[in-house]
C-alpha cells in the first residue's frame, strides 16, 4: 500500500493552532475554561501556601516558615484566594455559562472578554513574579494598612500594587461585559422573572464589581504614591490619615465579600431543584434577596473598623445596617431548604457540596452575627474569631458553591463526566476537613489569639492549632483527589449526553460540550425552567 | 470554689466561652455573647434540624431522576415568616446591645489615666508622674484606669487588648483613642492585635492588677528611682525593645548578637537605638536622655564583660 505522502492542500491557519487556538480565541466558552483552569492552579498554590502557614503554628515556638517568611505566606494566600481565585472563577463559569442559560451566541463583547481573561493572567504572573522582588514578596497582609504597607523597603509590596490594578481592570471589563450580556442578549421570552438564579447573582456581582473597584484603584494608586512618590495621603507625619485608607478600602473590600458569595448562591440555587427534582422554592425572594444584599454590602464597609474609634455613633449604624444583611440572606437559606421539602433527592456530588454549603455557610452567616455587634467585635475583631468566620463564608461558602459548579457544569464544558465515587471522598475530605481545620478557630480567637501571628508561646493554644493543621492537611487530601478525578475523568470518562442531570436550564438544551456558535436554535422561553417545558411539551406530544 | 464557678472557669479556659471577664466592661461584653450566643444555637437548629430531617426523609431510595416532586414554587406566608422572625430577632439583638452600651464605657472622679504608645514591638506606658514602663502595665485595682492609646507619626498601627478586662482598641499614628477599665487583683495577658510587621507575634504586653494602696506606694517609689537612674526601666527596655530580635540573652537571633564591643559606646548604640538600622525600626525615637541612659547602662552592666551572663 502507498502511504499517504501529500501534504494537506489547505494548510491549517496558525490561529487554529492546538495552543495558538486558545491564545486567539474569543470563544466565552474557551475563555471561561480558561478562566476557571488558571483560578484552579492559582487555588492550588494558594492552598499549598495554606499548608504551609498551618504547618508553621502546628505547635507553639515552630521555626520553620517564621518572620517575613510566614508574613509573605499569609499576605500571598490571602491576596490569593480574593484575586486569583475566587473572584476570577466566578467570571470563568459566568463566562461559560451565562450565555448558555439565556441562549445568546456569546458574550456582548468578545474581544474585551480575551482581553479581560489576559490581563487577570498578567495581574497573576505580576503578583507571583513578586517573590523574586527585592526584598520578596508582599509582606503587609492582603489589607495591606498604610503606614506599614507603605513603610515596608523592597519591590513587593509595589508590584502588588501594580498586580492588583491590572487584575482590578480585568474584572472590571469581564464585569461591564456581563451586564452588557444580561440585560441585551437574553433570548426571546426570557424576562428578567424567567432569568435563571445564577445569572441574577452574576448580574449583582458584575453591578457590585462596577461600583466598588474605582475605589480599590484610587486606594492604591494612592498608596503607591504615598509609596514612590511624594505624596503623604495615608502618612500622618505629614498631615495624611492612615484610616482613609482603611474607609477606601473596605468600601471596595466589602462589597468584594458578597462578590465573592453571591455568585456561589447562584450555583447552589441552581443545582437544589434540579437535585430535588422539583422547582425552586421562592424564585422571587430569592432573586430580590439577592439584591437587597447587593445594595446593604455598601453600607456596611466599616464594620471592619470597630476597633479604629470611630465613635460610637458610627459604630452603631454600621452594626445595624450589617445585621440586616442576615434577613436577606436567611430568606434564601429557608427557601434552600424548602425546596429540598418532598423532594426526590439525589445526592450527586454536586448535590452533596450544595448541601454541605447550606451547613456550614450557617454557621459562617451566625459568627457574623457576633462579628456585627460591635462591642463583642472589640474581643474578637483581627483574632482567630475572625479567621474563622471568614473561611466558614468564603470557604465554607465561595469554595463549596465552586466545587458544586465544577461538579454540576463538567459534563458540559468539557463533554465527560467526573468520577462519582471520587467525587463523594471529595466532598466528604473536605467537609470534615474544613470543620476540623476552622471550627477550633473560634476557641483560639475567644481564648485571645491574634491573626497574622507567625508563633506563639501559650501552650494553651496548641490543642485547637493542632486540630486545625491536621484538618488542613485532609482538605490537601481531598484536593489531590480532586486532582485524580479530573485525570480520570480526562482518561476513563465515558462521553457525556447533552442533559445528564435532567435539569431545568438552557445550558443543556446543546450538546456537551456545545458546538461554538452554542445553539443551532433557542426554543422561546415561557418560564424560568425552559428545558423542563420542552420535555413536557414533547412528552406530551408523544402521547 | 462552688461547682458553678469551676465549671464556668473551666469553659473559659478551654476557649468555649470568652476569656473571664475581670471588669464590668469586659462582663457587659460577655453578657452580650451570651445573648448572641443563645439565638445563634436557636437557628442553627432552626437550620440543620429540618435540613437533616429532609434530607433522611426524601432521599431518592432509588427512584428515578424523572420522578418529580410536588411542584411548588413558595408560600407567601412562610416567606413573610422567615423575613419577620430573623427581623424579630435581630432588634432583640440590636437592643440587648443599646441596653449593654451605657456600661461599656466607665467614668470615675478618680481616674488614673495612663498614656499608652504602640511601637514596633513593643508598648510603653508613662504614668500621670512621669514613669515609664515597657509591654506590663501595673494597675490599681477597683480604680477605673482610662488608657489613652496611641502610636507615634513614624510608626505603624498596633492594637492594645487585654481580653479579661476591655475590648481591642487600635493605637493608631496621629490618633488617640481612650479604653478603660476597672480591674480586680491578677495578672491578665494580651498582644497586639493589629499586625504591625516583622515581629508582631511577639508583642505581648500584660497588665499586673495590685491592691490600690500598694500600687500609690509603688509609683511613686518607681518615679523617684527612674528619676535618681536606679530603676529597672534599663532591663525593662531591653527585655521588651530588644530582646525579641536579638534574643533574651543578647545571643541574636533576627539581630544580631550583642558583644563587649558592640555595647561599649553609649554614643553609637544611642545612634542605633534612635535612628534604627536595616531591618531594625528606630525604636528609640523620641526617648528621654534617662530612659536612653537606663538601656546604656543596663547594656554596658550585663555585656560589657564579654560573654553574656547565663540564664
Amino acid at each position: 500500500m502507498a502511504s499517504r505522502a501529500e501534504t494537506p492542500v489547505y494548510p491549517v491557519p496558525w490561529y487554529q493552532g492546538r495552543v495558538a487556538s486558545w491564545v486567539a480565541t474569543v470563544d466565552h466558552k474557551r475563555i471561561g475554561i480558561l478562566y476557571i483552569l488558571t483560578s484552579l492552579i492559582f487555588f492550588l498554590a494558594g492552598g499549598i501556601l495554606a499548608l504551609l502557614i498551618r504547618t508553621q503554628l502546628i505547635a507553639t515556638n515552630v521555626d520553620i516558615f517564621a518572620h517575613d517568611t510566614y508574613n509573605e505566606l499569609f499576605t500571598m494566600h490571602g491576596t490569593t484566594m480574593v484575586f486569583l481565585v475566587v473572584v476570577p472563577i466566578f467570571a470563568g463559569f459566568a463566562n461559560y455559562v451565562v450565555p448558555l442559560m439565556i441562549g445568546a451566541r456569546d458574550v456582548a463583547f468578545p474581544r474585551l472578554n480575551a482581553l479581560s481573561y489576559w490581563l487577570f493572567l498578567f495581574g497573576g504572573v505580576i503578583l507571583y513574579g513578586s517573590w523574586f522582588a527585592e526584598g520578596g514578596a508582599a509582606k503587609a497582609g492582603w489589607t495591606s494598612y498604610p503606614p506599614l504597607s507603605a513603610e515596608t523597603a523592597g519591590n513587593g509590596q509595589d508590584l502588588w500594587i501594580v498586580g492588583l490594578h491590572v487584575l482590578s481592570l480585568a474584572s472590571l471589563a469581564g464585569a461591564i461585559n456581563f451586564l452588557a450580556t444580561i440585560h441585551n442578549m437574553r433570548t426571546a421570552g426570557m424576562t428578567w422573572m424567567r432569568l435563571p438564579l445564577f445569572v441574577w447573582t452574576i448580574e449583582i456581582y458584575s453591578a457590585l464589581l462596577v461600583l466598588v473597584l474605582p475605589a480599590l484603584s484610587a486606594g492604591l494608586t494612592m498608596l503607591l504614591l504615598d509609596r514612590q512618590g511624594w505624596t503623604h495621603f495615608f502618612l500622618p507625619g505629614d498631615g495624611g490619615d492612615p484610616v482613609l485608607y482603611q474607609h477606601v478600602f473596605w468600601f471596595f473590600g466589602h462589597p468584594e465579600v458578597y462578590v465573592m458569595i453571591l455568585p456561589a448562591m447562584g450555583i447552589i440555587s441552581e443545582i437544589i431543584p434540579v437535585f430535588s427534582r422539583k422547582p425552586i422554592f421562592g424564585y422571587k425572594a430569592i432573586a430580590f434577596s439577592t439584591v437587597a444584599i447587593g445594595f446593604y454590602s455598601l453600607l456596611v464597609w466599616a464594620h471592619h473598623m470597630f476597633a479604629v474609634g470611630l465613635g460610637w455613633g458610627l459604630d452603631i449604624w454600621f452594626m445595624l445596617a450589617s445585621l440586616i444583611i442576615a434577613v436577606p440572606t436567611g430568606v434564601k437559606i429557608f427557601n434552600w431548604i424548602a425546596t429540598t421539602w418532598r423532594g426526590n433527592l439525589i445526592f450527586d456530588t454536586p448535590m452533596l457540596f450544595s448541601l454541605g454549603f447550606i451547613a456550614v455557610f450557617t454557621i459562617g452567616g451566625l459568627s457574623g452575627i457576633y462579628v456585627a455587634v460591635f462591642p463583642f467585635d472589640w474581643q474578637v475583631h483581627d483574632t482567630y474569631f475572625v479567621v474563622a468566620h471568614l473561611h466558614y463564608v468564603l470557604f465554607g461558602g465561595s469554595v463549596f458553591g465552586i466545587f458544586a459548579a465544577l461538579y454540576y457544569w463538567w459534563p458540559k464544558m468539557f463533554g465527560r463526566y467526573l468520577n462519582e465515587t471520587l467525587g463523594k471522598w471529595h466532598f466528604w475530605l473536605t467537609f470534615i476537613g474544613f470543620n476540623l481545620a476552622f471550627f477550633p478557630q473560634h476557641f483560639l480567637g475567644l481564648m485571645g489569639m491574634p491573626r497574622r501571628i507567625y508563633t506563639y508561646t501559650d501552650s494553651s493554644w496548641e490543642l485547637y492549632n493542632l486540630l486545625s493543621t491536621l484538618g488542613s492537611y485532609v482538605m490537601g487530601l481531598a484536593a489531590l483527589i480532586f486532582i485524580a478525578n479530573v485525570i480520570w475523568s480526562r482518561r476513563r470518562s465515558p462521553r457525556a449526553v447533552s442533559d445528564p442531570w435532567v435539569a431545568d436550564t438552557l445550558e443543556w438544551f446543546t450538546t456537551s460540550p456545545p458546538p461554538p456558535h452554542n445553539f443551532d436554535k433557542v426554543p422561546y422561553v415561557t418560564s424560568a425552567r425552559p428545558l423542563r417545558d420542552l420535555r413536557r411539551r414533547l412528552a406530551e406530544e408523544r402521547v | 470554689m462552688p461547682e458553678p464557678v469551676a465549671t464556668a472557669t473551666l469553659l473559659a479556659a478551654s476557649g468555649l466561652t470568652p476569656v473571664k471577664p475581670e471588669s464590668p466592661n469586659a462582663e457587659r461584653i460577655a453578657d452580650l455573647f451570651w445573648f448572641v450566643t443563645f439565638f445563634a444555637i436557636v437557628v442553627f437548629l432552626v437550620v440543620a434540624i429540618p435540613l437533616v430531617v429532609f434530607i433522611v426523609r426524601y432521599r431518592s431510595r432509588g427512584r428515578s431522576r424523572g420522578e418529580e416532586g410536588p411542584q411548588i414554587v413558595g408560600n407567601t406566608n412562610l416567606e413573610i415568616a422567615w423575613t419577620a422572625v430573623p427581623v424579630v430577632i435581630l432588634i432583640l439583638i440590636a437592643g440587648f446591645t443599646f441596653y449593654k452600651l451605657p456600661g461599656l464605657s466607665l467614668e470615675a472622679p478618680n481616674e488614673l489615666e495612663v498614656q499608652v504608645e504602640g511601637r514596633q514591638f513593643y508598648w510603653q506606658y508613662r504614668y500621670p508622674n512621669g514613669a515609664i514602663a515597657i509591654d506590663k502595665l501595673v494597675a490599681p485595682a477597683d480604680r477605673v484606669v482610662r488608657l489613652h492609646v496611641t502610636a507615634p507619626d513614624y510608626d505603624v498601627i498596633h492594637s492594645y487588648w487585654v481580653p479579661a478586662l476591655f475590648g481591642k482598641m487600635d493605637a493608631i499614628p496621629g490618633r488617640t483613642n481612650e479604653v478603660e477599665f476597672k480591674g480586680k487583683v491578677g495578672t491578665y495577658k494580651g498582644q497586639c492585635a493589629e499586625f504591625c510587621g516583622l515581629q508582631h507575634a511577639r508583642m505581648l504586653n500584660q497588665i499586673q492588677v495590685i491592691p490600690s494602696e500598694q500600687f500609690d506606694t509603688w509609683l511613686t517609689e518607681q518615679g523617684a528611682a527612674q528619676t535618681a537612674g536606679r530603676s529597672d526601666l534599663g532591663e525593662q527596655e531591653f527585655t521588651g525593645v530588644c530582646a525579641k530580635c536579638h534574643g533574651d540573652r543578647g545571643q541574636g537571633d533576627i539581630g544580631p548578637a550583642f558583644s563587649a564591643a558592640t555595647v561599649s559606646s553609649a554614643q553609637s548604640v544611642e545612634q542605633i537605638v534612635r535612628e534604627g538600622r536595616n531591618k531594625m525600626p528606630p525604636v528609640g525615637r523620641g526617648w528621654s536622655d534617662e530612659q536612653m541612659q537606663a538601656l546604656t547602662a543596663y547594656l554596658q552592666q550585663r555585656f560589657a564583660q564579654g560573654s553574656p551572663p547565663g540564664g
